[in-house]
């Protein structure tokens, strides 16, 4: 069993949430390591309120609808879930599954449809991989998104059989072009159907009915029986792993700790949570060469950075106005594979805008003058801390709570000139007029650097 | 290798003083629909929602013709600055998305994996100093937010990416470069990585913005993305860019459903976007040092499917527009009797041969350095007029990439030496600290090729090295046991 102490804490709230802020930390470190897997991270929490004006959910989809700013409402909806997650992993979990089974706005066009896809998934979100996969399979936004609402067995269309196979389950190199033509034969059949709500039905008369042989086998396949047969392989089960470990752990997987990882899904009948608790309590998850090797994806960026500060009301309409310009689109993935993450999210561009974010959540505006509904009164942020009268000491604090990246003593030195800007450690304190001034420059320097990056 | 001619400019003798536009088609382009064989039966039996009727396709020589929202393209086809090669693809053909895009950028085999960009590749060959020096202009442009594997080099990324020179200016304006070395660790290396990005930004966001400012188009683009970001490649060149490499994307042709009239607005918004740009740089008079190159990841299959769209195929046309090239159709038109047992189209000409052709004879490297670039040699195609003779190679050493490559065992490696030198052969990590060195000794000028086999390392990706005298070239290899 790993050692509970802050530096394996700290590694592991930055993974499996969005962020912490110190009294998350608090809240991990009163319990031993199990108990916060068990009773926190992977707790069941009350399904979230949806807001009384969405009377829309139940809408039929209309192209006439307003429906972009009711998916810019949703996506809005979703960073204050977020955002509130406290030391919960459901939503970052949500949003594996939104990463993995990817659908996008773009093409599904009725965020109706898209939030049902998304309960989908929160309500099986520890569940069982295999049924999700069958859920998904048939879901309204997914029967859009790849055209399995158009797939019949005159001519089938390949688009969701592919992805099933290439991207959702078994992954490339592991099945036949024969098997890609045979899945969509299969999966034929299911359309969208908006006479009583949104659903799936089953359409006898488009589904192709004649034997079909599916890796090896043959028979009158359907969807589920496809499934079936994908999840006996189990190389199935080590795609997911190894999709997870990049998530959580690093960016090339251990292949031997993949094998264990597939092994305990598989024993488990392919429930995901008993696998997320053996990674979260593995010694390997806490390996030193991990910490602060992951590049924190837009959204890590910006949810974690209103967690660090103990922002009670987050602007979540700024924040999914920068996720887009970040590249992290919620409910729009740039394509079916989803985003790559770790140096993707990085370019010549989207780097300076990570800095104009964080700037602004310390100035409490925007790069373009209009103030953000957060607001950061950084004086009382910073006497919140019992060193905030000890320069250097404060400085300590503060590099220890928000980088996992060790830094060298020249650096720390150098943010605590930045700090004291022309005074000396003698002399400092909060209570002169240019504190404020001193400390939100000392904030925007912390976060604008590459380490600020890194979780 | 080829020092710079003055440290603070591109030397651009190294790329011939010629700019390559790539406009990159994501989702697999349709090719059967784009470049017509409107005499062919087997075409409309197989296509009967989606063929584009006889009548009105825009017929060219050969019994083909475009499709007919590609007016403009027949423009430059018939003005003789077209160079159309049929069936472009390679040996079996990859139909996931996102394995035959990184086997299109990376130039792999589709058998092995290659983790840079082939145009990374060649501008870290043509600019050895970088990255402890970097030119004064950027070595590749992006047009968008993101940077592509095409552009990521054996020793870092290579290009700069912005939506607009003056945004990215305003963007960058006041940030300042960190120079702190980072630690040799898993989490150092991406460190360096950040700082590579951050620093190419804040080293490259004046000149562009300053280039961009002295000189404006001569023509109205479309207001299309793809428009606008071609506006700015000609804005950019006209003003003294000296940077080789440009890169545009136009997405959404991944048409499995109702693609008559989606794919038509695409192939207008693309020939219209690029015709606009032709004729802006003739205005601009730099025509001569500019071409223009379409690619895609794959066709699709020749028969539709139930909805109206067509499904992942294999090869397709591709087109390379300028001055420079030598104007025609290379290659017979598709054989739709003697497809790929998919049902798709076989290739007639392999994109790596592309490759090579536009390393040798346009930006007029030796046959040997594009090797090194490509791993392989590969036949020329004739696509440009008025080919010089290559300059002599001045690298001394050609290493070709490992094969196979990933391995579990044992790989090949192969170099080349242009004179006589003394030879070590050296395994990395991916932070470069040596795990293996073999000493070669003095070796005479030619062709050397050994087995390498190490079983104490572990399953991952390393760096080697071949060390000549003062030189050293560098590639990756992928252990999988």
């Amino acid at each position: 069993m790993p050692a509970w102490n802050i530096t394996n804490a700290k590694h592991l709230l930055s993974r499996a949430l969005f962020g912490y802020s110190r009294k998350n930390l608090e809240t991990a470190l009163s319990t031993s390591l199990e108990g916060f897997v068990d009773n926190f991270l992977l707790a069941n929490v009350a399904e979230p309120a949806i807001p009384t004006t969405w009377t829309w959910l139940n809408d039929k989809p209309d192209g006439g609808a307003p429906n972009g700013t009711r998916n810019n409402e949703m996506i809005a909806w979703w960073f204050r879930l977020m955002a509130n997650e406290a030391t919960s992993m459901r939503e970052k979990m949500v949003l594996f599954w939104h990463n993995h089974y990817v659908s996008e706005y773009d093409k599904v066009n009725f965020p109706q449809i898209l939030y049902l896809q998304n309960k989908l998934f929160r309500d099986n979100v520890f569940g069982n991989f295999k049924q999700l996969t069958k859920l998904v399979t048939i879901d309204p936004a997914m029967l859009i998104y790849l055209d399995g609402q158009l797939n019949n067995k005159n001519a089938p269309n390949e688009n969701y059989g592919r992805e099933l196979l290439e991207l959702f389950t078994i992954g490339i190199g592991n099945y036949t072009e024969t098997d890609v033509k045979q899945a969509a034969r299969s999966l034929t059949g299911w359309q969208n159907n908006y006479d009583n709500g949104i659903k799936s039905i089953f359409n006898r008369n488009r589904f192709d009915s004649t034997n079909k042989t599916f890796m090896g086998q043959t028979g009158n396949f359907g969807y589920e029986e496809i499934i079936d047969i994908v999840f006996t392989k189990e190389e199935t089960a080590k795609f997911l792993c190894r999709k997870l470990y990049k998530e959580f752990i690093y960016t090339t997987p251990d292949e031997s700790f993949i094998t264990q990882m597939a092994s305990i899904l598989r024993s488990n009948n392919y429930t995901v949570k008993p696998l997320l608790a053996f990674i979260f309590k593995s010694d390997h998850f806490y390996k030193p060469e991990f910490m602060g090797v992951k590049i924190k994806s837009p959204v890590e960026l910006l949810v974690g950075t209103v967690k660090y500060f103990d922002i009670a009301t987050a602007d979540t309409n700024y924040m999914r106005e920068m996720g887009r310009v970040l590249q992290q689109i919620l409910f729009d993935p740039p394509n079916v594979k989803g985003w790559q993450g770790q140096r993707t999210w990085i370019s010549t561009t989207s780097y300076p805008l990570r800095n104009q974010y964080t700037d602004a959540i310390v100035n409490n505006r925007k790069a373009n003058g209009a103030a953000t509904i957060s607001r950061l009164t950084m004086l009382s942020y910073a006497r919140s801390y019992k060193s905030s009268e000890n320069a250097v000491q404060f400085v300590q604090d503060i590099v220890n709570l928000m980088y996992q990246f060790p830094i060298s003593k020249q650096r720390q030195d150098s943010l605590l000139t930045t700090l004291l800007s022309g005074t000396t450690v003698a002399n400092w304190t909060t209570n002169t007029p240019q504190a404020e001034q001193r400390i939100q420059q000392f904030f925007r320097t912390l976060m604008r650097t590459p380490e600020y990056q890194l979780c | 290798m080829r020092a710079f001619a003055h440290p603070l400019l591109l030397d651009t003798q190294s790329t011939n003083g010629k700019i390559l536009v790539l406009v990159q088609l994501t989702g697999g382009n349709d090719g059967l629909n784009t470049l017509i064989p409107f005499e062919d039966s087997l075409y409309y039996s197989g296509r009967p929602q989606i063929a584009i009727p006889k009548a009105q396709v825009l017929g060219l020589d050969n019994n083909m013709g475009f499709h007919p929202s590609m007016g403009s393209f027949k423009e430059l086809y018939e003005g003789g600055k077209m160079k159309i090669l049929q069936s472009v693809g390679y040996e079996n053909q990859n139909r996931s998305h996102f394995r035959s895009t990184d086997i299109w950028l990376s130039a792999s085999n589709s058998d092995e994996f290659i983790f840079d960009g082939w145009l990374g590749r060649f501008l870290s060959q043509s600019f050895p100093e970088f990255p402890s020096q970097s030119p004064k202009h950027p070595m590749a442009i992006e047009l968008g937010s993101t940077e592509s594997m095409l552009l990521q080099s054996p020793v870092g990324p290579t290009s700069v990416a912005f939506d607009t020179p003056s945004a990215f200016f305003q963007l960058v304006n006041g940030s300042m470069a960190d120079n702190d070395p980072p630690p040799a660790t898993l989490a150092g290396d991406e460190l360096k990585y950040l700082k590579q990005v951050a620093a190419n930004s804040i080293r490259y966001a004046n000149v562009i913005k300053d280039t961009a400012d002295k000189v404006q188009n001569k023509v109205t683009y479309p207001n299309t993305s793809l428009g606008r970001q071609l506006s700015i490649v000609a804005d950019l060149v006209a003003g003294g860019m000296e940077t080789p490499i440009y890169l545009t994307t136009i997405g959404g042709f991944d048409t499995h459903a109702q693609q008559l009239s989606s794919h038509a607005t695409l192939l207008k918004n693309l020939t219209e976007a690029i015709a606009a740009f032709q004729k802006d740089i003739e205005l601009l008079g730099i025509a001569d040092k500019v071409a223009l190159m379409t690619f895609s990841e794959f066709g699709r299959r020749v028969k539709e499917n139930g909805s109206a769209g067509t499904d992942h195929g294999s090869a397709a046309p591709m087109f390379i527009i300028g001055q420079t090239v030598k104007p025609g159709t290379l290659g017979k038109n598709p054989s739709l009797t003697d497809l790929d047992n998919n049902g798709d189209i076989k290739h007639q000409h392999d994109f790596k041969s592309v490759y090579s052709t536009i390393l040798q004879d346009y930006f007029g490297l030796a046959k040997n350095d594009a090797k090194g670039i490509l791993n392989r040699d590969f036949d020329k195609y004739n696509i440009f007029r008025n080919v010089k003779a290559p300059k002599p190679s001045t690298n001394l050493i050609e290493l070709v990439q490992n094969y196979p490559n990933p391995f579990s065992q044992t790989t090949k490696i192969e170099y080349n030496l242009t004179r006589k030198a003394q030879v070590r052969f050296v395994v990395m990590d991916m932070l470069g600290r040596e795990l293996t060195s073999i000493s070669k000794g003095l070796q005479d000028d030619g062709y050397y090729s050994f087995d390498f086999q190490d079983s104490s390392l572990a399953d991952g990706i390393y760096l080697y090295s071949i060390l000549a005298d003062d030189q050293r070239v560098t590639k990756r290899m992928m252990i999988v046991r």
